[in-house]
């Protein structure tokens, strides 16, 4: 070596490298790696804990190299553990062997439940990979593999590196590995053998102990004992009485035939398989010594019942079909179809002839109908024939999505108040008014941006997804929404309130389509409010006036006939006020108040003076103290104008609108003045309800801080309190100064409308009308995955998992990021939804093991608690220890699944039985076995032996073996003395 | 010239009426407080609209659009509906005026339910510190309530300029701050923040398109 070492030194010096070989360079390449990555000289740690191969953080680290043209990548694989004093132990323990000698010996990390091959063949805690890059080279003959190999005994030879190197041949999914380890005069060689088939009496221990002990050769009598590990695996495919309970929906059923047959709220769960597929039960002898135990291919000593230890793993199925899961991605589908609704129901001609026919009906009862609409109109009654002919109308049809039952169900969910005996007119629907609720769940919908549980559009949502996934898909989808459109058309005309939106304005922490509907339910609301105020005027009226003051008022002239009617109506409202001792008294200033009126109508618009004699009209209530500066009346507060609601996307417009006006002051008048139609209705409201007043007056009530009041001493030296405008209130036409000029004494109930109701109704119903299935689904999809996620919720605390309860908050606080703004992302959402289907798999697994070990049955506690762990264990971890092995709870439960199966699966044709009957052996085994064969048998022998010879220093030797059906491995590292050869 | 800006960023200004947000907003828009002609600003109605765009670093410039609102009651049912679309604000009172401080706690909570579960970055003002000699508010509770409701605080005069420029930038960065570490995002339909117009060179756009993919992580 030093000899070598010389002439390439001076080879370098020259820098010629053409004489470097390919071998040569990739020998170089290797030794830089394992420098570079500092794997140099020995890195001893502290003995393993149990387990810590599956508790512990593995990493890799990895790079590429060549041989010519053929590229390998190189991985340092490790556990990662606390450094120690490396340079200190170094010089301590210059001699000892390398640490993946030691960990061969070790038993604490046997038969790992997830660790890569080699660790689980092997045992070690630090390894390097060589093995081709691209997945489809291999390496195949056997001089390239020697090549290899030698190339890595080299290149630990100059190292000084003591981690084991590994290079992968064959074709990767043999999982064939070959390598080295060099310690200071110790080698260990690393091999392996990959069968298909092998003869019988390898399968078993003693076959195996053959090998072992002819392998290492010792010549040393008697030999030292074999130390064994034993390992059998049991597979369980067939559940027997666990048959999975859930069923696929039937259609059929849920329709009924009954009303009420379909449960509209509640929306499917659960797996349509059972999400656990198998049950891998591993029986252990961890430490065995030989002479104890027999096995051999004529006798068994290893009866799994036996086997101290036992552990568990459940094989789950890939992807079990979820009823949630899909219910809600067949849902999300939608979102992507371009079809419109009349496209879909293919009835465009007949929906324009119906609403010829409704213009003309609509003409037709304008003009005979009265001013206020009859009370039996009102009638609930009256509303369901209306509603069961639209159904029948459309049962016409051929090929209605939806039959009869199903519709009438549906609206009689969405509409409860259809059935109410109570009638609407005068009083307005509980459903209407829900109580705030302070629970979590309840006020998820802010987060989602979605509705109330309880709200019509999340009962919409709901139905709408029941009947794309149980009837019709899309065609059903569209069907009902266009019957919903009718509805909202019927309940707007007919002044018939919403059921299920809370009142007041939209609001814009939910949905769109939420908002739209609360909006319409403004606009029924005002209406209502408007035609009913009416009547009760109209009513006043025919009160105060008997049958010769009816006379008189025929005589009116007709210019003034209708604002006189509705001067009186409020005069009638003023009255019922009064108690009834006043009534001689009010009726006589009536007569004086009239007279009044009319000679200032006759008389010229005036100054002040005649102003204050108007009669104070829509007063709400007296403010406390105020009273107004110029004549000293008590001030009152107007009955006022509700501001117009607004939606999102109408408040969105407006800004556009405002924002485009730009920043010069002429933009700024002008936005102020589109906006100030409010505040002119207030000042109307407010000199209607306080002749004489001042715009001070107004200021004084509207906006206190712009009335600056200080102590002054007057002519006479006392103190009293003077106020004025405040500086910018003064400026001249600002916008207060000029609607203060513009205002006329006008109440509330006769001012032009702020909030259009009419044109504002048509145009949320024109809205829904346009609105395509896919609108549609986008506008309601945040309901929709509201009610999974409480759906997962619910069905989770009736479990009680923990990591489940992790997940759900996830769900809800990703969800609640991507649904709070208008246009999520398909792909974040199809990602919330695989959430969803990942939770809902999860708790049908948890299901599926409960009922297996029988959770629910226990009647002892403990043992109800120890199985219910168990189970608990089996969702998080890959493998789980059965405490007490086969004597255990769990243990014997076990047990008697394997049973089972065994006595199911012996059930067999009576051919196959006599054949068993003629044999010998399987006529003196009657009873049928516990367990079926093994599916895996795993077996790890160790012992310490010098080697080569006598006098060599006595090293670890370890042969790991599995059996399967298709494979026999044998994984062999074997230690060798070097010192002397 | 063209406008270039990365971002654009909409705000709102809250707080009682004649606290002074409108003037604020004209002395920082543009650059006069309005007494030459007029002793003060015309009382808003409704909600306002200014524009500006400000270099919150050389070459970053942000576009600002800010929405002044009317203090009164009576058009809180207008001015709240502007919260949602606003990425932040600022919380104006008056320091001559102990009433507005007390006030801006149920500003706060107004905000927040709507526009619940996300926030609006507020930065707390104390408006009008030219009239020291009048003054009901003094810094340190000031700056004690803005550090319980998780703001920045600063004092400023529309009338002499004090800290009008220092309070716009001290929010915008902060905005900008948390729109790179991905708080806060650009979201299709969402005012709050848009992206903006960048002109081709390599540095700047790639200045101004790394926190939006850091955004969409």
């Amino acid at each position: 070596m030093a000899a070598d070492s010389e002439p390439e030194s001076e080879v370098f010096e020259i820098t010629d490298f053409t004489t470097a070989s390919e071998w040569e360079r990739f020998i170089s390449k290797v030794e830089e790696v394992l420098n570079d990555w500092k794997l140099i000289g020995n890195s001893l740690g502290k003995p393993l804990e149990k387990g810590i191969f599956t508790s512990g953080t593995w990493e890799e680290k990895s790079d590429e190299i060549s041989f010519a043209d053929f590229k390998f990548s190189v991985t340092h694989h490790y556990l990662v553990q606390e450094s120690t004093d490396k340079e200190g132990k170094d010089e301590l323990l210059e001699d000892v062997v390398p640490q993946s000698m030691q960990d061969l010996l070790g038993m604490n990390n046997d038969f790992p439940p997830r660790a890569h091959c080699l660790v689980r063949w092997y045992g070690l805690r630090e390894f390097v990979v060589i093995a081709p890059a691209a997945h489809s080279d291999a390496v195949l003959s056997e001089s390239k593999c020697n090549l290899l190999l030698s190339s890595v005994s080299i290149a630990l030879g100059n190292t000084g590196c003591q981690v084991p190197l590994f290079v992968q041949i064959h074709h990767k999914w043999r999982r064939m590995y070959v390598g080295e380890c060099q310690g200071p005069g110790v080698r260990t060689d690393f091999e392996m053998v990959h069968l298909r088939k092998v003869p019988n009496q390898y399968t078993h221990l003693s076959g195996l102990l053959d090998i072992f002990k002819s392998k290492i050769g010792c010549p040393l009598t008697p030999l030292p004992p074999v130390s064994i590990a034993i390992r059998f695996t049991y597979v369980l495919q067939d559940w027997q009485q666990y048959f999975w309970p859930q069923q696929p929906p039937d259609i059929d059923a849920l329709v009924g035939g009954e009303v009420g047959g379909l449960e509209f709220g509640k929306l499917p769960f659960g797996a349509c398989e059972d999400p656990i597929s198998e049950l891998h039960l591993a029986t252990t002898w961890p430490h065995l010594t030989e002479g104890i135990i027999v096995d051999n291919d004529v006798y068994s000593d290893l009866d799994p019942i036996q086997a101290p230890h036992w552990s568990v793993r459940v094989r789950k199925a890939e992807n079990p079909q979820c009823l949630l899961g899909d219910f809600v991605t067949e849902f999300f589908k939608i979102c992507r179809r371009k079809e419109s609704t009349d496209e879909i129901l293919g009835r465009s001609a007949f929906e324009e002839e119906g609403k010829e026919t409704a213009d003309i009906t609509h003409a037709l009862s304008k003009l005979t109908e009265p001013a206020s609409v009859p009370i039996h109109k009102l009638s609930v009654s009256n509303m369901v024939h209306t509603a069961k002919k639209k159904i029948r109308k459309h049962r016409g049809v051929e090929e209605s999505p939806l039959n009869n039952d199903v519709l009438n169900t549906i609206l009689l969910f969405l509409f409860p108040d259809a059935v109410s005996e109570k009638p609407l007119d005068g009083t307005t629907s509980t459903d209407n008014n829900n109580p705030p609720s302070e629970s979590e769940d309840y006020n998820l919908y802010n987060q989602f941006k979605s509705a109330p549980s309880d709200s019509l559009t999340y009962k919409l949502a709901l139905c709408l997804c029941m009947i794309n996934f149980y009837h019709g898909g899309l065609k059903g989808v569209a069907h009902l929404w266009q019957e919903f459109v009718l509805e909202m058309r019927f309940r707007w005309e007919n002044n018939f309130l919403i059921p299920g939106l809370a009142s007041g304005p939209p609001d814009l922490r939910c949905c769109l389509l939420h908002q739209k509907l609360q909006m319409l339910n403004c606009c029924i609301e005002r209406k209502k409010a408007r035609d009913e105020g009416k009547k009760t005027s109209a009513s006043d009226v025919t009160n105060i006036y008997p049958g010769d003051a009816g006379k008189a008022g025929d005589q009116l002239v007709p210019d003034n006939l209708k604002e006189t009617d509705k001067e009186k109506g409020e005069v009638g409202k003023s009255w019922d006020s009064w108690s009834d001792s006043e009534e001689e008294f009010f009726e006589c200033l009536s007569d004086t108040e009239e007279l009044k009126g009319n000679g200032q109508e006759s008389g010229k618009k005036g100054g002040p003076k005649e102003m204050a004699n108007l009669r104070p009209e829509g007063r709400l209530y007296q403010h406390g103290k105020l009273t107004l500066l110029h004549n000293g009346e008590p001030l009152y507060i107007p009955v006022t104008q509700e501001p117009a609601p607004m939606t999102e996307d109408l408040l969105e417009e407006q800004s556009e609108v405002l924002a485009k006006l730009g920043t010069s002051a002429e933009g700024a008048h002008l936005r102020a003045r589109m906006q100030s139609a409010c505040l002119l209705s207030d000042m109307e409201s407010f000199k209607a309800a306080n002749p004489g007043c001042s715009l001070e007056d107004f200021v004084r009530w509207y906006s206190p801080r712009d009335y600056i009041e200080e102590e002054v001493i007057d002519e006479k030296g006392n103190v009293v309190l003077k106020g004025e405008l405040s500086a910018r209130m003064k400026i001249p036409s600002n916008m207060w100064v000029e609607a203060w000029e513009t205002a006329k004494p006008i109440p509330a109930r006769r001012q032009r409308r702020l909030f259009d109701d009419t044109r504002e109704a048509e145009k949320v119903l024109h809205y829904l009308a346009i609105q395509k299935p896919a609108d549609l689904a986008r506008h309601l999809l945040p309901c929709v995955i509201h009610a999974a996620v409480l759906k997962v919720k619910e069905e989770e605390s009736l479990e009680n998992i923990s990591s489940v309860k992790k997940i759900i908050k996830q769900i809800i606080s990703h969800s609640s990021k991507v649904l709070h703004f208008p246009n999520p992302e398909d792909k974040k959402l199809e990602e919330i939804i695989h959430q969803i289907t990942n939770v809902e798999a999860l708790i049908a697994r948890a299901r599926s093991l409960k009922a297996k070990f029988g959770t629910e049955k226990c009647e002892q506690e403990e043992e109800k608690e120890d199985l219910e762990r168990f189970v608990s264990c089996l969702l998080e971890q890959p493998e789980v220890l059965v405490t007490g092995a086969g004597r255990g709870h769990a243990g014997r439960i076990i047990h008697k699944l394997f049973v089972n199966a065994q006595r199911a699966a012996a059930m067999t044709p009576p051919e196959e039985e006599l054949k068993r009957m003629g044999s010998p052996e399987e006529r003196r085994q009657n009873s049928v076995s516990d367990f079926p064969p093994p599916a895996g048998r795993e077996f790890i022998l160790r012992t310490t032996v010098p080697r080569p010879a006598p006098y060599s220093k006595a090293l670890p030797q370890r042969m790991y073996s599995v059996l399967t059906k298709e494979d026999f491995r044998l994984a062999g590292a074997f230690s060798s003395d070097t010192s002397f050869f | 010239m063209e406008t270039i800006w990365i971002y654009q960023f909409r705000l709102i200004v809250i707080g009682d009426s004649t606290v002074g947000k409108s003037c604020l907003l004209h002395r920082f828009t543009q650059g006069r407080f309005p007494g030459l002609r007029s002793p003060a600003c015309d009382p808003t109605v409704g909600v306002d609209f200014f524009s500006r765009l400000l270099e919150i670093e050389p070459g970053k410039r942000i576009k600002l659009q800010l929405w002044d609102t009317a203090g009164q009651e009576r058009f809180r049912s207008i001015t709240r509906s502007y919260y949602r679309n606003s990425v932040g604000g600022f919380l104006v009172f008056d320091i001559t005026n102990r009433r507005s401080f007390e006030h801006v706690k149920d500003w706060l909570e107004e905000a927040k339910m709507y526009v619940q579960p996300f926030r609006i970055v507020f930065l707390l003002v104390g408006h009008k510190c030219d009239l020291a000699s009048q003054r009901q508010v003094t810094r340190e509770e000031a700056e004690k309530l803005s550090a319980d409701c998780g703001m920045k605080y600063i004092e400023t005069s529309a009338k002499d300029a004090t800290n009008v420029e220092e309070s716009f930038t001290i929010l915008t960065r902060d905005i900008y701050e948390l729109i790179k570490k991905g708080e806060i995002c650009i979201q299709d339909g969402w005012e709050g923040v848009k992206s903006g117009f960048v002109p081709n060179t390599v540095h700047s756009s790639e200045e101004a398109v790394k926190p939006r993919k850091e955004c969409f992580c």
